[in-house]
């Protein structure tokens, strides 16, 4: 597949910071590709430097094959939603839809027409008149993705647009905003903090970590199959364990020692050989918790445990076990739950259960990544 | 808890306080006697003589003239010194905001005293173009001062959004950020038309002779004791249009729904 | 160079230029022309001359010194005892009082600055109708004046600079935490011991600021004190007028001049070390 955009070696710095660090990333035509990360890890820059307010230190970013580095940000082909909306207070709603059909000297008729167009695909018809200060949170930001989209960019960029508005008011425009994607079919570049955003709109995500990429891929394989501790506990919520592997059973599986709770079965997601060192994230809803031992098979690992904290959150129930050293965590949906069920309790013995697939081999590890993990109280 | 009353009893005094002299000009411009002391019934007579007085007519152009000139000028200087005053880590820009607030502190006499002293120096003639480089140089830092405060809240995302959407620097200055800025560019400038058309010291300093501005001719004639009910009467009217002009850069500097 | 310094130095320099050449120059013109002779039929002489300076140790130029001080100080305190609760109150009130009341207080300080001293002049008149009171009311005898003494000079510097002081009082006293005064209040002290022990220490910032936008202009008062003051309550500004316009000694002018922006400029310097905190 051909790249439509890319960033090629790109490095900016501030200072002594380095904010973006040679970065390389290949966009494809039509796609909604995401920059996911926390704060400070170089997305805004990275998106900034597409839009054209930033200058790489080095490195080059190429549209369509042409280098567009040295451009201005109004000479270049692509348009940005900003994250606090950013429209002209003084313009009205249409006006500000207008203003760049406006400064690019399109004739009168065909700027009236583009407008009544993006009017027409935002819904906000009958708001034309009015001024921003006048339309709620959604109502601005989609005055702002129409006034970027009615210049017809070859790629739109979006930071962080829903940021400001509130869980529901998100929801419902994350639907839209695919929804006009479908429709325009232009390449949407997302940044966000917000995994499940990212998630639910993204073809691809790019996962950004001190400015550096740590992974790119489709949603699922981000979440199922992460690369680094980094990806696995940004995306979601897991448990790590490190451990020895001890022999091979088959290509497809081997058998490995973690400490303080002896032998369990792992899926080679990368090749191993017996003495390696590993790493796996187990997430939450993998881990079955029940009262009785489970009939043991060949690819499934049970560890007995007592449970230290139960935390319900009405559509799942949160399970922290202590399993010698480790402290898991599992999830357990409630999908028929009754009031009289009795649920594992504070300090019962529980069993956990999951297969080898549910694992996941980690590429790279690294300590402080536990820090992003969600934790009880340890006084709790 | 019983909340004590007293310091609510002193703003109401002190506001009394401030209205008292202004309603008493204002009551003895109706005054038919001569003499502020008895009242001898109402009479409009003292607005008819204004009428009569071309020295004062003469006075209000040249401080109307000062005033335009000194609020259009420093406007320009003001507004670009606030622009200037936002590179914070600057070096340059501590000598310069050290110098924007010097006019704001100096006596006014010091600032007579001292362009006087330049203009002598340099062999000016004092006349109504001296007053004026004087009104704009302290008209300078009170414009700096608002339109540093409204750009505290201005949001430059929207200059961006405007080069993203294909404007140049110079159409993304015109088109955005001048007529966002314009209700506090214009406050100041008001301001400053105020401020020149109140100034007496400075002008005094540092006018000419035959260059009287409205405040330094009301001046000499409190001095003189001389046709003192005429004075009322054009207080009378100062004041209107004064109220005018508050009415008006209350509705420039109100903020705009957009702010909040 | 980089753009961004280029832009910077392009939007400084207009007004830095103009302020250094009307404000930066004139002040040390002001000390250059201390150091001239005077000429007799006025004007400023060649070479230079200690006269002018030597002549600011002149005993008269002390009481001078002094009851500038003392009128300034006055003025200030006045200012200040009156601001605290004005400041105090206005904080208490809703938004849209708030608003209002500060407009108030403004809209004086927007009128004509000698027409507002005329009105004071005016009412107090010797035959005017708050002497005529006093009088009836035998709180001052049939010889007293209104006009003309320290207490008139005071009670008119007061009205001009009364905005001035309530201003930054009441812009501390709004980012007051009021439930320190509850607080207070609940640990026992009586409102005046709350008022002043915690409300007055919250609003330090706001004192300093009063302080000095009040003292530094009343140092260089001139027109309240020409206005409804007599020859007993001149101040520094009043001889600087009188030196310039009236003996036409301009090295003497500027030798008080520069004694004054002397006097001024060392409260600023404190205002400098104030700022860090």
């Amino acid at each position: 597949m051909a790249s439509y955009l890319r960033f090629e070696n790109v490095t900016r710095r501030f200072g002594s910071f380095t904010a973006v660090d040679d970065v390389n990333i290949d966009i494809q035509q039509g796609e909604t590709f995401s920059l996911l990360g926390p704060s400070g890890c170089g997305k805004t820059t990275l998106l900034r430097m597409a839009a054209g307010f930033d200058k790489p230190d080095a490195g080059r970013i190429l549209l369509d094959g042409k280098d567009i580095t040295p451009l201005p940000p109004d000479k270049r082909p692509v348009n940005t939603v900003f994250q606090s909306y950013a429209l002209f207070p003084h313009l009205s709603v249409r006006d500000n839809i207008a203003f760049g059909p406006k400064i690019a000297k399109w004739p009168q008729d065909a700027i009236t027409r583009g407008v009544d167009e993006m009017l027409d695909l935002i819904d906000l018809k009958a708001h034309a008149g009015k001024k921003p200060a006048q339309l709620s949170g959604g109502m601005k930001q989609r005055v702002a993705i129409a006034r970027a989209l009615v210049n017809k960019p070859k790629v739109l960029l979006l930071d962080e647009p829903l940021a400001a508005l509130d869980l529901k008011l998100r929801q419902r425009l994350l639907v839209e905003l695919d929804a006009i994607h479908d429709e325009v079919g232009i390449t949407f570049i997302y940044v966000t903090h917000d995994q499940g955003e990212a998630m639910s709109i993204s073809d691809r995500i790019a996962v950004m970590n001190k400015g550096t990429i740590e992974q790119v891929g489709p949603p699922a394989e981000i979440y199922e199959a992460p690369r680094s501790s980094f990806v696995a506990a940004f995306i979601g919520d897991t448990n790590f364990l490190d451990g020895r592997v001890t022999e091979a059973i088959d290509p497809r599986f081997s058998r490995c020692e973690v400490n303080g709770f002896g032998s369990i079965v792992i899926d080679n997601d990368k090749p191993v050989t017996p003495g390696d060192r590993v790493h796996l994230s187990l997430r939450p809803e993998k881990l079955l918790v029940s009262r009785e031992q489970p009939s043991s098979s060949d690819l499934e690992n049970a560890i007995a445990g007592k449970v230290e904290d139960v935390i319900y959150f009405g559509s799942h129930t949160r399970y922290w076990v202590r399993c010698g050293e480790w402290r898991l965590c599992a999830e357990m949906q409630h999908r028929k739950y009754q009031l009289d069920e009795q649920s594992p309790k504070w300090g019962d013995t529980v069993w956990l259960r999951w297969h080898a697939n549910d694992g996941f081999l980690l590429e790279q590890y690294r300590a402080e990544d536990e820090g992003l993990l969600t934790l009880p109280d340890e006084d709790s | 808890m019983k909340k004590s009353r007293l310091p609510f009893a002193t703003l109401l005094l002190v506001l009394v306080f401030f209205y008292l002299p202004i309603g008493f000009l204002v009551l003895n411009s109706f005054n038919n006697s001569r003499y502020a002391s008895k009242w001898n019934g109402f009479s409009t007579r003292w607005y008819e003589r204004l009428t009569e007085r071309d020295d004062l007519v003469a006075a209000l152009g040249n401080s109307l003239k000062i005033a335009t000139g000194a609020s259009l000028a420093s406007m320009v200087l003001g507004t670009a010194a606030a622009f200037a005053l936002r590179h914070r880590a600057s070096k340059l820009q501590d000598a310069h905001r050290l110098l924007v607030a010097v006019p704001l502190v100096l006596p006014d006499i010091l600032m007579g005293m001292s362009l006087l002293l330049l203009f002598i120096s340099f062999g000016l003639k004092l006349s109504l173009f001296t007053i004026t480089l004087a009104h704009i140089t302290f008209c300078l830092s009170y414009v700096a001062l608002v339109v540093q405060a409204r750009l505290q809240d201005f949001d430059f995302n929207a200059v961006e959004a405007a080069r993203d959407l294909g404007a140049t620097k110079l159409q993304a200055f015109v088109k955005v950020t001048l007529p966002l800025l314009a209700p506090g560019i214009l406050a100041g400038g008001l301001l400053a038309f105020t401020l020149s058309i109140d100034d007496y010291v400075i002008t005094y300093f540092v006018k000419g002779p035959g260059s009287d501005t409205l405040p330094t001719l009301v001046y000499a004639m409190i001095k003189k004791s001389k046709d003192l009910p005429v004075i009322n009467a054009l207080s009378s009217i100062m004041l209107l249009v004064t109220f005018a002009v508050v009415a008006v850069s209350q509705r420039l500097t109100r903020p705009t729904p957009s702010s909040i | 160079m980089n753009k961004e310094r280029r832009s910077e130095i392009l939007a400084t320099a207009p007004s830095f230029l103009w302020l250094a050449m009307f404000v930066l120059v004139p002040v040390l013109i002001i000390f250059a022309i201390a150091f001239r002779p005077a000429l007799p039929a006025g004007g400023i002489g060649e070479g230079w001359s200690l006269d002018a300076v030597r002549s600011l140790a002149e005993p008269a130029y002390l009481s001078l010194l002094l009851r500038t001080l003392w009128i300034s100080a006055l003025t200030t305190a006045a200012c200040i005892a009156l601001s605290l609760p004005v400041a105090y109150a206005m904080a208490r009130l809703t938004p849209v009082w708030r608003s209002r009341v500060l407009l108030l207080v403004i809209v004086p300080f927007w009128t004509n600055f000698v027409i507002r001293v005329f009105a004071w002049q005016q009412i107090l008149h010797a035959q005017g109708y708050l002497a005529e009171l006093l009088r009836g009311l035998h709180l001052i005898g049939p010889n007293d004046r209104l006009l003309g003494n320290l207490g008139a000079v005071v009670l008119v510097s007061v009205y001009t600079y009364l905005p001035f002081s309530i201003l930054p009082l009441f812009a501390a006293a709004e980012k007051f935490d009021f439930g320190l005064l509850d607080a207070a209040r609940d640990l026992g002290a009586k409102p005046a011991r709350a008022f002043f022990g915690v409300f007055v220490p919250g609003v330090r910032q706001g004192i300093i600021t009063a302080f000095l936008v009040v003292f530094i202009p009343m140092l260089g008062s001139y027109v309240v004190p020409d206005m409804v003051g007599g020859t007993g309550t001149q101040m520094i500004g009043n001889k600087i007028a009188q030196r310039n316009f009236s003996d036409r000694n301009l090295p003497e002018a500027a030798a008080l001049s520069g004694a004054l922006a002397l006097l001024v400029l060392a409260p600023m310097f404190l205002r400098r070390k104030e700022k860090p905190q």
